[in-house]
């Protein structure tokens, strides 16, 4: 084989070819032991280099700040994070094949238990750094939460949704109300109404209420729009969002213009982590079956759909509260992580964020939404510093996707659990391959 | 009767700028079949452009290089301001229809709407990082033409005031006799209605969307300077106020109708000024959008338009 | 009694008569033709009885229960499937998923199975799955399962459609033009299929066609319709030889 054919794309494959065969339960692994050498010699590696503490966002607002520490904090992120996780994935690849293999013949559930609580003990080791880090999961948690609902309605159903601010509203204000007025002494509401120890347990249904709150809301919505298509949705549901935050604004009884704030700090990480991954859970579920795939039914062909059987209105009845519902139990999420909540959060601008992240992510895709989510946030926080060019730069950059990717970088893709979590050789196939060899 | 007329007069010079705003929403809605986003933006920086214009015209007048009358000479400068913002910001709307829009010609209307979205962001960002967070005003001398009230039926108006509605109703009538009567309003006409075959016919699509830009940019343009000299002070965040309420007046007043855009623009300018009237003024967006959102219920397709129809109707 | 029967039925769009006094009657397993020049209103006679439009006059019946007025997918899932003139295919969807997608009806797990995959839901998706696989089996592309439909080929495009229509179990299978756009060999293989469908499945057909060969051989009565009034019905010999027929749309061949 001539040396010359050996092109630089095909070097990077056959340098990745080792890390293609490390399953899930792998990279989990190693990302796990990386957040615990953060945790151990983190802060000591980071003074070293020059760093005054630990980089909260691998180094980005730091470099940002001052270009001089870029080797430092390359160097730190390749002693802490990508030499770690790659060694410990490339070499542990045979186990964790086994040990992925024999999870799934368990059960599907033994495999996403270890892996979902994997995941969790990351999240919290890695966020345990510092308050912002903690923040800042928290919140991106909750926006994957609102993307993924959004998606259904603007990527599965194919509309164009505005209203999801609105929702988010409401939900916000009737956790917020919920819990103030029953288990928090309150100035403008006076005493608890119910022992507060009782609150957090609580919590789970006054999330479920406001998510009903907001899934109410929709059908002011949902109602006027349905019986045309078209882009009366588009109008309406902005229309809607005007009037609930001009509601709020003017409704003095929970502050008005001024906000509402004192919400008891329920929405601690494993709190917001389990109602996440039961928003993708759920949602998931529904697209992936015959009933969820009516909605592309719909969006593809109305009358065809209704030829075979589907109730298209029905579809789009459910397909639009069930996503208000999730936009609102992330409202009242979003309330509690804050402790605060005013009208003007709910405006355009997070209107055109909510927008951004799932067309940015992908239409028509859980693991579009979830990237986008997570993605477009870790941006907006490290670009922080740049103040208001972020707003250059990120607006570009979504501009540049829809030109290139007008449906969203991971559109149209099947969010298929199994093959998230399998092994990605067979543990006999290793054996062969390091002999053949 | 006097308190009617009197917020009737304030309603129509309100309801102008809605309605300039609006046609350029309704004609890109119509011909090009997408969401603008980015108009209302547009209309911010035509008002910008036209604060520049007018302090460099009026610099000019102040060194001597023209010689006239003084007050004729302000009007000058405010007709040469108004012509010329219109012209710069044609420009502006077809760069942004250029860089922005074509890309995205046979991509999905939603991330079309996405990218406008963006564009409305950028030049605000923009805005604020050339101009800074100090608010700038309109020349005074300018503002201060045809200020001085006078009496008509009681009522307490000034001439500015009746100019600007005047002017507003002019542009609107020439607008509609361009598209009623010249041959690239004809084949924006025909566009609005049949996307796909009309390029097949040899009108070219992408000069038609750039004109259809160019000519509601300038529209917004002239939105922005007579407000500019109506309210003096400007914000970069302007537009995001105007150009949603009068983007949904578009849509109130039918998909590509020139006339319902206009109507449904003095329509929102009535509903907002006379609510302010009787209600507290924090409630003014609420009731405003929740009166539209009935219209909007039992007439999804607004004034003038039909359910599905694809006609740049006037 | 008949398995379908429209009475009377009369349309009017605005001011226009697309529809005039037409009567049907379809018996269990029968075969059937619709025949006429464009715009006589056949596929709207479809529309009408699949429920898309809701007839200014008259009443249809199918098994005796009136479905006039009832909307589409009530009236698809009570028997009547449909094919289109224009293909309508989903086109982000697969073959299988099309299929799957007209048990729609058939669906009991509710939402509850939906958001929680209950064993329930499992349950009946895999019926589901099988039972849309043997349908793709009778039309002859099981083979074709996982393509997007966007990908095929027209001929395979068409019995994708055809295969989904049978996922609603059918007593009458309206086909609307199945034949256009095919050149000759797929003619024959799609008359194949369909007489193999009405041979394993029993269910009535009823057919618009414009082919004279496809209808002629395979209907049992033909109706020709004209500015959306019956002039003619029968046999496919009488049909053939009505001088009204040959004046308004067959045609005769020029005396040398």
């Amino acid at each position: 084989m001539s040396a010359n054919h050996t092109g630089i794309k095909s070097r990077l494959q056959k340098m990745w070819q080792p890390f293609s065969q490390v399953p899930m339960l792998g990279w989990l692994v190693g990302a796990l032991v990386a957040v615990g050498l953060e945790m151990s010699v983190g802060t000591p590696l980071a003074r070293f280099l020059g760093m005054s503490k630990i980089p909260v966002l691998f180094g980005f607002t730091f470099v940002l700040k001052d270009p001089l520490l870029i080797p430092g904090v390359i160097v730190y992120v390749l002693l802490i994070y990508i030499l770690p996780i790659g060694l410990i994935a490339r070499l542990t690849a045979r186990p964790m094949n086994r040990l992925a293999a024999k999870l799934l013949n368990t059960s599907m559930l033994a495999s996403v238990l270890v892996h979902l609580i994997l995941l969790y003990a990351i999240l919290h080791l890695w966020s345990d750094i510092s308050d912002y880090r903690l923040l800042v999961t928290r919140l991106t948690l909750v926006a994957v939460m609102l993307t993924l609902s959004l998606n259904v309605v603007n990527g599965y159903m194919g509309e164009f949704s505005c209203s999801h601010p609105g929702f988010m509203a409401l939900g916000a204000y009737t956790a917020s109300v919920f819990s103030i007025v029953l288990f928090v002494q309150d100035n403008r509401f006076g005493p608890p109404l119910l022992p507060p120890g009782l609150g957090p347990f609580a919590f789970p249904l006054i999330l479920i209420l406001s998510g009903a709150v907001s899934a109410v809301g929709a059908l002011l919505v949902a109602i006027p729009s349905f019986r045309t298509r078209g882009d009366y949705l588009a109008i309406i549901s902005l229309a809607f969002m005007f009037i609930v935050k001009s509601l709020f604004e003017n409704l003095e009884i929970v502050g008005g213009a001024r906000g509402l704030g004192g919400q008891p700090h329920w929405a601690s990480l494993p709190i917001v982590f389990l109602w996440t991954i039961l928003c993708i859970w759920t949602i998931n579920n529904f697209v992936r079956s015959t009933l969820g795939k009516a909605l592309n039914a719909v969006r593809d062909g109305e009358l065809a759909a209704d030829a075979m059987t589907v109730n298209t209105s029905r579809t789009k009845m459910v397909a639009f509260l069930f996503a208000a519902f999730w936009a609102g139990v992330a409202g009242g999420l979003f309330a509690h992580i804050l402790g605060y909540v005013n009208p003007g959060t709910f405006d355009l601008k997070k209107l055109a964020e909510v927008l951004a992240m799932v067309y940015f992510g992908g239409l028509n895709s859980v693991v579009g939404s979830i990237v986008g989510a997570v993605s477009y946030n870790a941006l907006s926080e490290a670009l922080r510093p740049l103040e208001l060019f972020k707003w250059i730069i990120i607006p570009l950059l979504l501009i540049l996707v829809m030109i290139f990717r007008p449906t969203g970088l991971i559109a149209f893709k099947d969010f298929d659990v199994r093959k998230l979590l399998e092994p990605k050789q067979k543990p006999e196939e290793v054996e062969h391959g390091l002999a053949a060899r | 009767m006097t308190f009617f007329l009197q917020n009737m007069v304030n309603a129509l010079q309100w309801g102008s700028f809605y309605a300039l705003i609006a046609l350029g929403y309704s004609m890109v809605y119509g011909v090009l079949m997408l969401f603008n986003f980015a108009h209302g933006d547009i209309f911010m920086v035509g008002s910008y452009i036209g604060l520049f214009v007018s302090t460099a015209l009026l610099g000019l007048v102040g060194f001597g290089v023209i010689n006239l009358p003084t007050p004729f000479m302000l009007g000058l400068v405010l007709v040469l301001t108004l012509f010329l913002s219109m012209c710069l910001n044609s420009f502006v709307g077809m760069a942004v229809e250029r860089i922005g829009y074509r890309p995205l010609r046979n991509a999905p209307r939603a991330s079309a709407a996405i990218t406008g979205l963006m564009i409305g962001i950028i030049l605000e960002t923009g805005n604020l990082i050339l101009l800074g967070a100090q608010r700038r005003k309109y020349p005074d001398e300018l503002v201060q033409i045809g200020s001085t009230p006078i009496q008509i039926l009681g009522v307490s108006v000034t001439p500015k005031k009746i100019a600007i509605v005047v002017v507003s109703l002019a542009l609107m009538f020439a607008l509609h006799q361009f598209v009623r009567r010249t041959k690239w309003g004809m084949a924006m006409r025909a566009m609005a209605y049949d996307y796909i075959v009309v390029p097949l016919m040899g009108v070219p699509i992408n000069t038609i969307a750039l004109l259809t830009f160019a000519l509601g940019s300038a529209l917004a343009a002239a939105a922005g300077v007579l407000y500019g000299i109506a309210y003096p002070v400007l914000d970069p965040y302007m537009g995001v106020r105007f150009g949603w309420k009068a983007f949904v007046a578009a849509i109130l007043g039918g998909r590509g109708s020139i006339l319902g855009a206009g109507l449904a623009g003095f329509l929102l300018g009535f509903i907002e000024i006379f609510v302010a009237a009787f209600f507290p003024s924090t409630l003014r967006d609420l009731i405003a959008f929740s009166i539209i959102l009935v219209i909007l219920t039992f007439r999804p397709h607004g004034f003038f338009g039909e359910p599905y129809s694809a006609q740049l109707r006037l | 009694m008949a398995l379908l029967r429209v009475e009377n039925m009369t349309h009017w769009f605005g001011g226009l008569r697309a529809v005039h006094n037409y009567n049907l009657t379809i018996e269990a397993g029968q075969i059937r033709g619709l025949i006429g020049p464009n715009g006589a209103g056949k596929t709207t006679i479809f529309n009408l009885i699949t429920g898309r439009y809701r007839p200014t006059e008259g009443h249809i019946y199918l098994d005796g229960q009136e479905i006039t007025g009832l909307p589409p997918h009530k009236i698809a899932s009570m028997g009547i499937g449909r094919t289109f003139q224009n293909l309508r295919l989903w086109r982000h969807m697969n073959v299988l998923d099309h299929v799957k997608m007209a048990h729609y009806s058939k669906i009991t797990y509710g939402l509850i199975g939906a958001f929680f995959g209950t064993a329930k839901r499992h349950r009946q998706e895999a019926e589901i799955e099988e039972r849309s696989l043997a349908l793709l089996e009778l039309v002859g592309i099981r083979h074709l399962a996982d393509q997007i439909v966007t990908n095929l080929p027209y001929g395979d495009q068409r019995r994708v459609e055809l295969a989904r229509a049978l996922a609603t179990d059918p007593k009458i299978l309206f086909l609307d033009e199945p034949t256009a756009g095919m050149n000759p060999d797929e003619l024959i293989q799609m008359m194949e299929i369909i007489r193999h469908i009405h041979a394993e499945l029993g269910l009535a057909i009823f057919l618009i066609e414009h082919r004279m060969k496809f209808v002629m051989d395979l209907c049992e009565i033909i109706q020709t319709l004209v500015f959306g009034e019956v002039i003619a019905e029968g046999t496919p010999d009488e049909i053939r030889n009505d001088p009204k027929v040959i004046d308004a749309y067959l045609g005769k061949e020029v005396e040398t």
